[in-house]
């Protein structure tokens, strides 16, 4: 009797959290004149998926989707790959200078983009990548960097050294140790530590507007700005584009849920 | 060749942040100290000027309280509902949790953008869903205006940031309750402890180093938040939603001062750094304790 | 084999790369906002002049209105940019002021160029000397009424600000007998700052205040006149209540899903509202005339100003082909081009005489107002800070006064002095 009460609980809530998802979902498919009516309603007689082939008339989106896919791919790759090698520096080693760098990393953090904007645009222009996929790529990587590296840096820490120690002895160099033995091991969190930076680069906004300009290297959510025009909210086609919009990095969570927990569950036990 | 091991891994790593961490404050530090506009660009210097003018501007003063409170609020209220919700995903349902985690789990993966979008067509006051819900059961006077009062607008943005901030929470939490040795349980069931001795007593205790992260790495990304102030008041009605990075915007590309832009993130930043020593310090102490 | 295969692909490649190398002039041309028909619009023109011009390549970049001036500042800062774009007129002053935009008035034949546009028009692109752009897209503030809600309560258009008080004093009301207000006279846009500076202001024309000298050395919004238009708004909130309660937070799209659900009667716009509404309700109509004037000047009904907005297109002074940009400009803003702003309903109004004056113009809607409105309008006072301070002193001030926590002189006059301050600053 209490497990169902608390199946009911849980089921309401989900409704409830679920509220903006839906409404947009119900958004999406109306027509424009049935958008933001009184009494508002969640269904009509006159809803289709119309908004969902119109959006592609209206802006093209299969480019900027296939824009976000490679800027979000190939920066989640670059990004493991680089703070995998820092994180293990920082947990393997002892030397000079350790907390500085960390410290350094944990900065990074902190300045708002506001202010970062211009220099790096300035920087991209100045070396050639402006509106460029690598140029947005290495931003990003930059900016997730310092969160991944300290993911992954909890992650190390909680692989005991004993495996490690044994394969060392055995004449292993510590490059071989890290990619036959810890990062096995690590897997968990890698996979975790994949879909928070696909997902940082994926939903971010504010640098792919101003460090892009032509269609072909456009990303969707600059897309999805470009509906809110001077004069006319093209609401239903701009819900179409973010329902599709956050199937990717959905199902991408749903499919890899196991392996993020259990890296997370390792990584919070430190 | 060994001693330099550990550098040459860290080098590409500390390559990126020099160009986007180092060049821009730089950059930023410099601006702040001159008098650049937009439009002429650099004018000479001007020593602290700018931080003065920062400093005595009622505008910022509001805007770090509403930024203080959006962080601090917003993060404990995520916090908490996120241990609550890791706490329903703990009971043992099987197949039934693993899919309500999931569902629960989708305010993350949104993009802010498209959440604060979402929330405003909800929060509309003529044509809004919740506004026609609390009505009809009298709650709240039909019409009431959430994102246009100055006395709700910056909470409603905080509902959003809330909503969108709990699923980490929760994940981070129900990992953490999940790595808790049985025999903490086990041992407490022995002497008899009830269940909400046994949460205050083991659970929260367990918890407290994830739960400080969290709330230290929420105040700091709700700080820098920019895009859902943005997106669903701009800081406004009469500027009583502002908040610390929208104000950044304003000085450089609204007012077009540079100076005083770079001026007011070098503030931000200062904060957030001395925030995050005394952080480290609580946690050094803590582990030493 | 294989270092055959090897060479055909280095070969081909070099071929590839040594045909960009060739006489073509590449052209960057950035379209902010604008409606679907106006892109494709512009799209096929610039085919067209490609056609006409085998030499020039222009690559077209479609970006949002609403972060022009980030991503232009962004461009600039850096020396980058396109070669041509469409702002707003006002950035004559600010782009003008900065090197950015090319005074066109240098080219050779800018004098037969300047012939095709409404005079008055033109002067909006002029900043000191120099003109900094072609006109395109012209919007003059009007006054629009739901036509049903006005038919029903049985009264006309306002054209004094009594009259303007009393319909939406009478327009203001419950509908469905629940005891609550539901349809309001006006609707004010005051979450979009900008928006809610360029909607006060025309009243403010109207009565005969004016922004700024005309030597852009003081300002004069807090001129009794001022006052008096913006007692006229805080009146009609805290007194009759006629004007919907939500408006801080409301933007282009509030503002028409209101009107078009039959929520607020009046709403001050421009010519694109008209459009808005028939979108979003079909068959939906509206009244659509000057802005009102004070009672005492009922005589200047058709001759006081309104507020006017203009899109210019120009051209990058750090371009490095300034003739062929200069082509591209006329071509895309002729008297042949202009004929489009006539044929469709783009929301704005066009800019050239013989547009204007062709048969074809007899059948846009409410063209004789707007052709009027245009001759007698007057834009923002071209000064590099004017935006800044319409957005961020005029409206939160004006927002006050009308919410009733500052007295109209009292917003006005502390308005009036920090605005002073940065026009000051900037000498």
């Amino acid at each position: 009797m209490k497990k169902a009460l608390v199946r009911s609980a849980m089921i309401v809530l989900a409704l409830l959290v679920l509220l903006p998802v839906l409404w947009t979902i119900s958004t999406s498919m109306k027509p424009l004149n049935e958008v933001n009516m009184f009494p508002p309603k969640w269904t009509s007689s006159s809803m289709s998926f119309k908004p969902y082939s119109d959006m592609f008339f209206y802006l093209p989106f299969s480019i900027y989707t296939l824009n976000s896919l490679i800027v979000a791919a190939s920066a989640t790759v670059l990004t493991l790959l680089i703070g995998c090698l820092a994180a293990f520096s920082f947990s393997r080693f002892t030397f000079a200078g350790k907390d500085t760098f960390l410290l350094i990393f944990l900065l990074s953090q902190m300045l708002p983009g506001a202010s970062v904007i211009i220099p790096l645009f300035q920087l991209l222009q100045t070396v050639g990548l402006y509106d460029t996929y690598l140029g947005l790529i290495l931003i990003h990587t930059a900016v997730l960097l310092p969160f991944v590296i300290w993911l992954m840096y909890g992650f190390f820490q909680t692989i005991p050294r004993d495996v490690e120690d044994a394969a060392l002895i055995d004449g292993c160099s510590r490059m071989e140790a890290l990619r036959r033995i810890i990062l096995p091991l690590a897997l968990p969190g890698i996979g975790a530590t994949a879909l928070f930076a696909f997902l940082g680069s994926w939903n971010e906004f504010f640098f792919s507007l101003i460090l892009t300009s032509s269609d072909s290297t456009r990303t969707i959510p600059v897309g999805i700005g470009l509906f809110v025009g001077e004069y006319i909210d093209v609401w239903n086609q701009m819900a179409a584009a973010a329902v599709l919009f956050s199937l990717p990095p959905l199902i991408l969570f749903v499919l890899t849920r196991k392996t993020f927990i259990k890296g997370l569950v390792a990584g919070a036990g430190r | 060749m060994r001693k330099l091991t550990p550098y040459l891994l860290l080098a590409p790593a500390l390559l990126f942040t020099l160009f986007v961490l180092v060049y821009p404050l730089v950059q930023n530090l410099i601006n702040s100290l001159s008098d650049v506009s937009m439009i002429t660009g650099n004018s000479g210097w001007i020593g602290l000027h700018n931080y003065q003018h920062v400093f005595e501007d009622t505008l910022f003063w509001r805007s770090f309280r509403n930024t203080a409170v959006y962080a601090v609020a917003g993060t404990l209220l995520a916090l908490l509902i996120g241990l609550a919700f890791a706490l329903l995903l703990n009971i043992k349902l099987g197949k039934f949790s693993s899919i309500m985690g999931c569902l629960y789990t989708v305010p993350w993966v949104i993009s802010p953008v498209v959440a604060g979008f979402a929330w405003k067509w909800l929060l509309n006051d003529n044509f809004g869903i919740v506004n026609y819900w609390l009505s009809s059961v009298g709650i709240v006077p039909v019409g009431t205006s959430w994102l246009g009062h100055p006395g709700t607008a910056l909470l409603s943005v905080m509902v959003a940031r809330v909503w969108q901030f709990y699923p980490f929470a929760m994940v981070m939490f129900l990992a953490g309750i999940q790595s808790i040795p049985q025999e903490q349980y086990e041992a407490a069931a022995v002497d008899g402890a009830t269940m909400v001795r046994r949460f205050f007593y083991i659970t929260l205790p367990n918890l407290r180093a994830v739960g400080s992260v969290l709330l230290v790495l929420g105040v700091i990304w709700s700080f820098n938040d920019f895009n859902m102030v943005f997106v669903m008041t701009r800081g406004g009605p009469m500027n009583t939603s502002m908040v610390l990075p929208v104000l950044v915007r304003e000085f450089s590309f609204v007012h077009f001062n540079l100076g005083r832009g770079s001026a007011l993130s070098m503030v931000i930043f200062m904060l957030l750094t001395t925030l995050s020593f005394l952080y480290l310090k609580l946690v050094s102490r803590g582990e030493q304790a | 084999m294989r270092q055959k295969l090897l060479l055909t692909i280095l070969l081909s490649l070099t071929l590839v790369t040594c045909g960009k190398r060739s006489d073509v002039v590449e052209l960057h041309d950035w379209n902010f906002g604008g409606r679907a028909r106006l892109i494709e619009f512009l799209r096929n023109r610039v085919y067209s002049f490609e056609a006409k011009n085998p030499g020039i390549k222009v690559i077209q970049s479609d970006k949002s209105w609403n972060m022009i001036r980030e991503i232009l500042y962004a461009d600039f800062a850096a020396g980058a940019g396109p070669d041509v774009m469409n702002t707003h007129s006002n950035f004559a002053a600010e782009f003008g002021e900065a090197g950015h935009y090319y005074p066109i008035n240098r080219f050779p034949d800018f004098e037969t160029v300047k012939q095709w546009y409404v005079p008055h028009l033109m002067e909006s692109t002029r900043y000191k000397d120099n003109y900094y752009g072609l006109p395109s897209s012209a919007i003059a503030f009007v006054l629009v009424c739901n036509r049903e809600l006005f038919d029903r309560e049985g009264i006309a258009p306002p054209k004094t600000w009594s009259q303007f008080r009393e319909a939406s004093k009478r327009l203001t009301k419950d509908t469905n007998g629940d005891g609550v207000i539901d349809q309001y006279g006006l609707v004010l846009m005051g979450g979009d700052k900008g928006g809610f500076a360029y909607r006060t202001i025309p009243f403010f024309f109207k009565a005969g205040a004016d922004v700024m000298s005309e030597d852009l050395k003081t300002i004069m919004f807090n001129s009794p006149k001022g006052i008096a238009a913006l007692k006229l708004f805080a009146d009609m909130y805290q007194i009759d209540h006629s004007i919907t309660p939500g408006f801080l937070a409301y933007g282009h799209s509030e503002t028409n899903d209101l009107v078009s659900g039959n929520k607020a009667a009046m709403s001050i716009e421009g010519p694109w509202f008209r459009g808005m509404v028939s979108d979003k309700s079909p068959g939906k109509d509206v009244y659509v005339v000057a802005i009102p004037v004070p009672d005492d000047m009922i005589d200047q009904y058709t001759t006081a100003p309104t507020l006017q907005d203009m899109v210019m297109y120009s051209i990058n002074a750090h371009s490095k082909h300034l003739n062929e940009a200069w082509e591209l400009l006329k071509y895309l803003r002729n008297e042949e081009a202009d004929m489009y702003w006539i044929t469709q309903d783009l929301g704005a109004t066009a800019t050239t005489k013989k547009a204007l004056a062709s048969p074809e113009a007899r059948n846009v809607k409410d063209i004789d107002l707007y052709i009027n409105e245009l001759n007698h309008a007057r834009p923002w006072p071209p000064h590099p800070s004017m935006i800044a301070i319409a957005s961020n002193v005029f409206t939160p001030y004006c927002q006050k006064a009308i919410v009733g926590e500052l007295s109209p002189k009292a917003a006005l006059d502390l308005a009036a002095k920090e605005a002073q301050d940065i026009i000051d600053e900037k000498k």
